[in-house]
């Protein structure tokens, strides 16, 4: 705690320690707000180069840096430059409002992600049931927007987007169940900290399969994209957003792209652990980066599931096998082959 | 109530949020921004829970209710159109009085339920910030007979929902 200035020579050391302070680094710098920037302009110049690749095409190029890697800066001043369309009778303020709500709730959940054993803002003891709480506020926001356009493409898009990740939701929770039941804690911190001598990815196999693919369908990600299905809905719930409308809206769906990552590091890939050599935070980084590889290079190699296809998936397939591998962990760690809640 | 103490700042900042969006919730002409009303207000009861000590309470409430009721409202207002809600039902044959008698029943019989049980229930409340496997603990140990009563209320609710949904054809 700092003592508040009484004297104006006291303004600088008390602005230092502000700085310099744990909390105001983890908040600001990493893993706050400078990182989250930094690696969701990344990621969109990630996402266009490697399915330039995956094409055999070249990508971004152009706009400096190597591989054209200052892409996302031109990016994002091109789109604050445009006009900001506005749909003929939208609901203006749930237009403009919904983006940005979008946004915090895609940064919010960072705040209980731990990038190292001190790398976490809240450590807060319901953090995966915070997750599951602020994730579930994202398809009701993304039906109100569709909605507010005033326009029948976003509605179909909000429409498919609502039915898809609510029935995902439910899989993807129950795979996660089987890791608290191995961590024996809903703390994120405590769930990587278990997985010190084995990940969850060795006893929870299924579930990880699972949430990875539930993952996907909540992402909207290939071949999972029928709420932003590109040749027939034109990008589905956000056809009408334009600008820097269309920007805060791209940067939601990146933020949640790592969010969810880094959720899948944190509850499989055993979250910060690694060989020493490396610091803490870089183990997670670059796990983190190779789950959204995976999650990104789909969308270069399937087509899309049709509509009672991905119903079917979820409702008969997902939901079985989760369930079989709570089955499965409940057995481990009752007969105590795995340390977990001492059942 | 001692006015003399100043109230808690959270409190009357919480309430007011609440209070103010359920009267929103009420009184929008847009049906929309009513059921966006009713989320801000689930979240401010998700606000009390968390500074009453019950984080995992306040994080469910906000699951429960905002990630899933309120979208089944916002499903429902914008699916059905507004003459299918606003026709009249004058089906009046035997069944509204059967409905009656079993209600009565139903709530006799959890009367009953409850006046037995109470004196057993445990008079202290339990200790604030529990972890959460004893959160089951106690609610199935100490308190089993609130929840069966809380199961049989939902249920009866879930009953009642099948009947006036039914459509005769």
């Amino acid at each position: 705690m700092v003592n508040l200035p009484t004297t104006p020579t006291d303004i600088i050391p008390f602005i230092i320690a502000i700085v310099t302070s744990h909390t105001f680094i983890t908040l600001v710098i990493f893993p706050g707000f400078i990182h989250l920037t930094i690696v969701v302009m990344f990621l969109t110049w990630y996402e266009r180069k490697l399915l330039a690749r995956i094409q055999l095409r070249i990508g971004p190029l152009y706009a400096g840096g190597p591989g054209g890697i200052l892409q996302p800066i031109a990016d994002g001043v091109k789109l604050i430059f445009k006009e900001i369309m506005i749909p003929y009778k939208a609901e203006k303020p749930l237009f403009l409002g919904i983006p940005l709500a979008l946004v915090f709730l895609g940064a919010l959940p960072f705040a209980v992600i731990p990038f190292g054993q001190h790398w976490v803002i809240a450590d807060l003891d319901v953090g995966l049931v915070f997750i599951f709480a602020v994730a579930s506020l994202f398809p009701s926001m993304i039906l109100i927007f569709a909605w507010a356009s005033n326009s029948k493409y976003p509605f179909l898009g909000g429409l498919r987007s609502l039915f898809q990740q609510v029935a995902y939701e439910i899989p993807m929770w129950i795979s996660a169940l089987s890791v608290v039941m191995l961590a024996g804690s809903l703390n994120l911190v405590q769930i990587v900290d278990a997985q010190h001598k084995i990940w969850f990815i060795g006893p929870a196999f299924l579930s990880f399969i699972v949430f990875f693919i539930a993952t996907m369908a909540e992402l909207e990600r290939l071949p999972f994209d029928l709420p932003s299905a590109e040749p027939e809905l034109v990008a589905g719930w956000f056809t009408e957003s334009s600008g820097a409308v269309f920007m805060v809206i791209f940067l939601a769906l990146y933020m949640k792209l790592y969010l969810m990552s880094s959720l899948i590091t944190v509850l499989f890939l055993g979250g910060w652990w690694g060989p020493t050599f490396l610091p803490q935070p870089v183990w997670f980084i670059l796990k983190t980066l190779v789950v959204a590889t995976a999650i990104i290079i789909p969308r270069g190699v399937y087509a899309r599931l049709r509509v009672d296809l991905l119903i079917k998936v979820g409702w008969t397939r997902l939901l079985i096998i989760a369930l079989v591998n709570v089955f499965i962990t409940v057995v481990l760690v009752s007969t105590g082959m795995l340390p977990g809640l001492g059942l | 109530m001692d006015l003399s103490v100043p109230p808690d700042i959270t409190f009357v900042v919480l309430t007011t949020i609440t209070l103010l969006a359920a009267i929103m919730a009420l009184q929008a002409k847009e049906l929309i921004y009513g059921a966006i009303s009713l989320g801000i207000s689930f979240i401010g009861i998700a606000g009390f829970f968390v500074s009453l000590d019950a984080p995992y309470l306040g994080m469910l409430q906000i699951a429960v209710y905002v990630g899933a009721v309120v979208v089944l409202i916002l499903f429902t207002i914008m699916l059905v159109r507004r003459e299918e809600v606003d026709k009249d039902e004058t089906g009046e044959t035997g069944e509204s009085a059967a409905g009656l008698w079993l209600a009565g029943l139903l709530a006799v019989s959890i009367a009953g339920i409850a006046a037995l049980a109470g004196p057993n229930l445990p008079t202290t409340p339990p200790e604030a910030n529990l972890p959460i496997s004893q959160l089951g603990a106690v609610l199935a140990g100490a308190y089993p007979v609130p929840l069966i009563i809380l199961a049989l209320l939902l249920s009866a609710a879930l009953l009642g929902a099948l009947v006036l949904a039914k459509v005769d054809r």
